[in-house]
C-alpha cells in the first residue's frame, strides 16, 4: 500500500473520529469529553471519594472509607478525615476504591490496527537494539489508549519486541498532550528474548519468545551472541567508569553501549523473556554471570523453579493467560501456574502483551483465581507488584498518602466482568471513560429504527 | 473419509492449501491451528483419559441451575435418564439407583456451545477457489485432537466446526459433540442439519498477505463478492429447476417412452440448491455493515434465510436488519483493532444487537478462546449491561438456534440432551473453574481425575517424598 493511500485513509478516519467526538458531548456522562481523549483537562485538582470500601492493597481494607485526592496526589486515607474545601465530592455508597491497574507487558502506542503497516512500530531490524527506546515511538494520541483505560488500567510497560535485546521498555501512565507527560519512566528495563530451547516451546501468546531455534546449537549461538554484547557492554561502562575518575586514554562515544549502561550496572532491570524451564534456568544463569537485576517475563513454566525464583527473590511476569498451554502440558498449566508462584512467594505481576486488549488485564488475571491464585495476591500483581519491580513503589501501587493518585471507583470486584468502572483518576485528573467503543456505542444506540419498518418474515 | 454426504469430496486441495495465507495474526488468517496431540503429561494424560461408559439413571443434587431459559433454580436437581433430561426442580429426591453427582455449592449451566470453531482440523481453507461448496471439513477433523479435550474441560459440549475465511461461499460444516476419547464417528452431532460457511471482506479478497508471485484470485473487491454470489445462486436456481423439470419428466413418464435422462450431477451446486430448499443453513462470516446488509439482500432475492453471520462485527450498526431477516449473530466478545475491517468493532456489539432483538451468540473462533468461554460471556454483562440469562444463552440456548440444534441441547429443560457443565462457582465470576462435563449424561471431563498442573505437583511430591529424586 503506498503512503498516499495509507494517509487518505487516516484522514478519512480522523474526520469520522471528529463527528463522533463531537457527539460524545451529548453523552449523559458526568464529565464531558475533551478535545483529545488522551489528555483530558482536569475541573479541579481537589476530590473526595467518601463513604465507600477502600481496597488499598497495601494494608487492610476500609469500610465506609474516604479517599482525598489533592493536585495529583493522595492527600488522606481513612475511615474519619478532613476534605478540603470545594473539593468535588463523589459519593462512594456501595462502591469500592481500588489503585489503578499497572500491565508489566504491552505494545500500547506502538501498534494501531495490526494488519495495516503504517501503524506499527513494534520491531526494529536487527538483533540488538537497546537503544531503541519505546516512549520515542508511543503514539499519545492512540485511538487504542482510552480503551486500555476503561477497565481501570493507569499504566503500563510498554516495549518493542523481536531480536535479542529488543530494546528498551517504558513505563507510562494513559494520559499525557505528549510522550514525556505519559512518561513516569522513560528508561525502564531492558527487554532481552531468551534463546529458545531445542524442540521449542509454544511461542506465547502472540509468538514472542525470540528468534527460532531449530537446535541446540542455534541455543548456544544465541546465547553466545548476548554473553558477547553483554561482555562488551560491561567493558564499555568500565572504561568509562575508569575515565570519569581521571583515567588515561579515551572511548569512543557508541549509543547502544551508552544505553547499555544502566542495566549492565544492575542499577535497572533486565527482562528476559523466557517460557520454558530450560529457558528460565539458562537466564538466572545469564543474570548471575553478568550480576543483573533481572526480571522473568512470560514464564509459562516457572511453575517449576517456583522454590528458586522465590529463594533468588527474581520477579516474574506472567502471562498472557489468554494463551494456551504447550501441548505435553497440563491443560490448567497457563491458569494455574501464576498460583503456585505466588503460593511459593514469588513476586509476580502479569503482562497481556497486546495494545488493542490491554483492557482485558483484570479479567486475564481473574481467571486465573479459580486456578488457586489468592484473590489478594491477585490485586497486589496488578498493583504494588509491578510498581516495585518497575521501580517506582514509593509513588504507585497503592492507596496511601503521598502516591500518585491513580485510583478509580468500582461498582465490585473488578476482576469480576460483571463489575463496572466507574470513575478512574490518573495523576489525580478525573478521566472521562469514554473511548472509541463507548462512542460508537452511544451513536448507534442511538439509531432510529429504519423506515419503513421491515416485517419479520 | 467420515461424514461424507452426496456432496461431500475428498479434501485433498484443502490440505494442500492448508496455511496459504501467511499474516502475523491468527484471526487475520480467519483460522486457527490445532495442537498437535503429544507425549508428557498434559497430552499422553488426557490422551489416554478413561471415559467412563455412561449411567443410566444420573442425579445431579443440590445445585444452583443457571437453565438458560427458565431462570435460575436454587438447590436444584437435575434427573438424567438415558442421557436425556428427565426431570429439572427445586430439592428433588434423587431415584433409587441413580448415580449421584453431589453439586452442592456449584453452579450448573447447560454445556456451552461454540458457533464458531477450527479445531482438530488438519486442513483449514482450500483456498484454490472462491467457491468451494463442494469440500466438507469432515474429511479434515481429527478425533485426537488435544484441544478437544481442554475445551472440554471449559465446559464446551458442542462447536459447529468451519472452514477458514478465504472463500466467499466455502465449505460443508460439520456440527460436533465433544465426545473426546470416542472415535470420530461418535463426534457427529447427528441430528444437526447440514451447514456451509460463507465468507465476505478482507479474508475473500485476500487483502492482508496476499500471495507474492500469486496471481490475484477473483474477486478482489467487496463489489466482486456480491456478484459472484449472484451469479452462484442464479446457476442453482438453472440447475435446480433442471432437476425439477427431469423429476417432472420422470413422474409422467408413460409405458413405452425413453426413460428421461437426469441432468448432469454438479456437486458443487448440489449444496447451494440444498441452501435453497432451506436444507442447508448458511454461516456468513462478515465484518462490516455494507457486506452484511449486502449478503441479506442476496440471501431474500434468492429465497433463502441465513442461519448466522459469524463475527458480524459491525452488526450493531445493522442490528435492526438482521433481525428482522431472522438471522442470528454470533460475534466475539472484544477483539478489534486487528485488521481494518475490525476498527469499528466494539465490545458492546453482543449487547447492542441482543438489545434490538437478534438472536446473539459469542464464539471463539479459537482453541483458546473456547476454553474460556464463559468468561467472554460474562463481557456481555460488562459492556452493555446485557442481563445474566441472555449473556447465558449467548454461549448455549442462541448458538444452539444457530446452528439449528435448540430442540436437542443448549439450556437445562426436560427432554433434551443431558448436555451440561458444572462449575465450582458462579460461571461468571474469578472463582469459577469447571469441574465436570457431560455429554448426552456421560461425564467427558472430570477435574477429579483429569491430568491437572495441580495433580502433577501431588504426583511429583509422592515421588519425591519416596526418593525417587524432584524435576528440579
Amino acid at each position: 500500500m503506498t503512503d498516499s493511500k495509507n494517509r487518505a485513509r487516516w484522514i478519512a478516519l480522523t474526520s469520522r473520529l471528529a463527528t463522533v467526538v463531537s457527539m460524545a458531548a451529548i453523552l449523559p456522562a458526568a464529565i464531558v469529553a475533551q478535545s483529545t481523549p488522551n489528555a483530558p483537562k482536569p475541573l479541579t485538582d481537589s476530590y473526595v471519594i467518601r463513604n465507600a470500601t477502600v481496597v488499598p492493597v497495601v494494608g487492610p481494607r476500609i469500610e465506609k472509607g474516604t479517599v482525598v485526592i489533592v493536585g495529583g496526589k493522595i492527600t488522606a486515607v481513612g475511615a474519619t478525615v478532613a476534605t478540603p474545601a470545594g473539593a468535588t465530592v463523589i459519593d462512594g455508597t456501595g462502591l469500592f476504591v481500588y489503585p489503578g491497574f499497572i500491565d508489566s507487558g504491552t505494545k500500547l502506542g506502538l501498534s494501531e490496527i495490526e494488519s495495516v503497516p503504517g501503524g506499527e512500530d513494534k520491531v526494529e531490524v536487527g538483533q540488538f537494539n537497546p537503544h531503541d527506546v519505546a516512549l520515542t515511538a508511543v503514539n499519545s494520541h492512540s485511538e487504542l489508549i482510552p480503551v486500555a483505560r476503561y477497565n481501570g488500567i493507569t499504566s503500563v510497560i510498554t516495549a518493542p519486541e523481536g531480536g535479542l535485546i529488543s530494546g528498551t521498555a517504558s513505563l507510562m501512565d494513559l494520559t499525557g498532550w505528549t510522550g514525556d507527560q505519559m512518561s513516569i519512566k522513560t528508561r525502564a528495563a531492558l527487554v532481552v528474548n531468551y534463546p529458545r530451547v531445542a524442540g521449542g516451546r509454544r511461542g506465547g501468546g502472540g509468538g514472542r519468545g525470540g528468534p527460532a531455534a531449530e537446535d541446540g546449537d542455534a541455543v548456544n549461538q544465541g546465547v553466545t551472541q548476548l554473553r558477547d554484547y553483554f561482555t562488551n557492554a560491561k567493558s564499555y561502562a568500565d572504561i568509562k567508569a575508569k575515565l570519569a575518575a581521571g583515567g588515561a586514554g579515551k572511548q569512543k562515544i557508541d549509543q547502544a553501549m551508552e544505553a547499555m549502561i544502566p542495566f549492565v550496572r544492575g542499577e535497572l532491570p533486565v527482562i528476559f523473556d523466557a517460557e520454558s524451564a530450560a529457558q528460565i534456568r539458562g537466564a538466572l544463569a545469564f543474570g548471575d554471570e553478568f550480576k543483573l537485576k533481572i526480571v522473568i517475563r512470560g514464564a509459562a513454566e516457572a511453575w517449576q523453579l517456583a522454590d528458586t525464583l522465590a529463594a533468588r527473590k527474581v520477579p516474574v511476569i506472567v502471562g498472557p493467560t489468554y494463551a494456551e498451554p504447550a501441548a505435553s502440558a497440563a491443560y490448567d498449566e497457563i491458569y494455574a501456574n501464576p498460583g503456585v508462584l505466588a503460593r511459593a512467594g514469588v513476586q509476580i505481576a502479569f503482562q497481556t502483551t497486546g495494545a488493542s486488549n490491554v483492557r482485558d488485564l483484570p479479567f486475564e488475571v481473574g481467571i486465573t483465581e479459580a486456578f488457586g491464585l489468592d484473590a489478594d495476591k491477585a490485586l497486589e500483581a496488578i498493583t504494588i507488584n509491578p510498581a516495585r519491580i518497575w521501580g517506582v513503589g514509593d509513588k504507585y501501587g497503592s492507596i496511601e498518602v503521598g502516591k500518585v493518585a491513580n485510583v478509580f471507583v468500582s461498582t465490585g470486584d473488578p476482576l469480576d466482568p460483571r463489575s463496572h468502572v466507574k470513575y478512574l483518576f490518573i495523576r489525580g485528573e478525573l478521566i472521562p471513560l469514554v473511548d472509541r467503543h463507548t462512542k460508537l456505542y452511544e451513536e448507534f444506540k442511538a439509531r432510529p429504527k429504519p423506515t419503513p419498518a421491515v416485517k419479520k418474515p | 473419509m467420515k461424514y461424507l454426504t452426496r456432496t461431500s469430496l475428498s479434501t485433498i486441495g484443502a490440505l494442500a492449501f492448508a496455511g496459504a495465507f501467511t499474516t502475523s495474526s491468527a484471526l487475520a488468517q480467519g483460522a486457527a491451528s490445532a495442537a498437535p496431540a503429544t507425549d508428557g503429561f498434559g497430552g499422553a494424560g488426557a490422551l489416554n483419559m478413561p471415559i467412563p461408559p455412561a449411567a443410566k439413571l444420573v442425579a445431579i443434587t443440590h445445585a444452583t441451575i443457571l437453565t438458560a431459559s427458565h431462570g435460575t433454580i436454587l438447590d436444584g436437581t437435575i434427573i438424567i435418564r438415558d442421557g436425556k433430561i428427565a426431570q429439572v426442580g427445586a430439592k428433588l429426591a434423587a431415584p433409587a439407583g441413580a448415580q449421584v453427582i453431589d453439586a452442592t455449592g456449584k453452579f450448573v449451566t447447560p454445556g456451552i456451545i461454540d458457533a464458531h470453531s477450527h479445531s482438530s482440523l488438519q486442513g483449514i481453507n482450500e483456498s484454490s477457489s472462491s467457491i468451494t461448496s463442494q469440500v466438507n471439513i469432515g474429511d479434515a477433523f481429527r478425533q485426537d485432537g488435544l484441544t478437544l479435550y481442554r475445551q472440554l474441560a471449559g465446559g464446551v459440549t458442542a462447536a459447529n466446526v468451519l472452514h477458514g475465511s478465504a472463500n466467499t461461499i466455502g465449505g460443508q460444516n460439520l456440527t460436533v459433540k465433544m465426545r473426546f476419547g470416542l472415535p470420530v464417528d461418535s463426534m457427529k452431532f447427528d441430528k444437526a442439519p447440514p451447514g456451509i460457511k460463507f465468507a465476505l471482506g478482507e479474508n475473500v479478497r485476500q487483502t492482508n498477505g496476499a500471495q507474492p508471485g500469486r496471481t490475484p484470485r477473483y474477486p478482489r473487491t467487496r463489489m466482486g463478492v456480491e456478484e459472484l454470489l449472484r451469479d452462484a445462486f442464479t446457476r442453482a436456481q438453472e440447475y435446480q429447476a433442471e432437476w425439477k423439470e427431469y423429476d417432472k419428466a420422470k413422474a409422467a413418464l408413460k409405458k413405452g417412452q425413453a426413460e428421461p435422462i437426469p441432468p448432469r450431477r454438479d456437486i458443487q451446486l448440489d449444496p447451494l440448491v440444498e441452501i435453497l430448499e432451506g436444507k442447508r443453513l448458511v454461516h456468513g462470516h462478515s465484518y462490516r455493515s455494507d457486506e452484511i446488509l449486502m449478503l441479506l439482500k442476496v440471501a431474500k432475492d434468492y429465497g433463502f434465510r441465513v442461519a448466522s453471520l459469524q463475527h458480524v462485527l459491525e452488526g450493531y450498526k445493522v442490528a435492526d436488519e438482521i433481525a428482522a431477516a431472522n438471522t442470528g449473530a454470533s460475534t466475539f466478545a472484544d477483539e478489534w483493532a486487528y485488521k481494518l475491517e475490525a476498527w469499528d468493532a466494539i465490545a458492546f456489539n453482543a449487547s447492542l444487537m441482543a438489545e434490538r432483538g437478534v438472536k446473539v451468540s459469542i464464539n471463539s473462533d479459537s482453541d483458546e478462546r473456547a476454553r474460556r468461554l464463559y468468561q467472554d460471556a460474562a463481557k456481555a454483562m460488562h459492556y452493555g449491561n446485557t442481563s445474566e440469562e441472555e449473556a447465558l444463552k449467548m454461549i448455549t440456548l442462541n448458538a444452539a438456534w444457530q446452528l439449528g440444534v435448540d430442540k436437542y441441547t443448549g439450556s437445562i429443560d426436560v427432554g433434551k440432551d443431558a448436555d451440561i457443565a458444572i462449575f465450582t462457582a458462579h460461571p461468571f465470576s474469578p472463582a469459577a473453574r469447571v469441574d465436570m462435563t457431560l455429554i448426552d449424561g456421560r461425564v467427558f471431563f472430570d477435574r477429579k481425575t483429569s491430568p491437572s498442573l495441580e495433580a502433577l505437583l501431588q504426583a511429583t511430591k509422592k515421588t519425591r517424598a519416596m526418593g525417587n529424586g524432584g524435576s528440579n
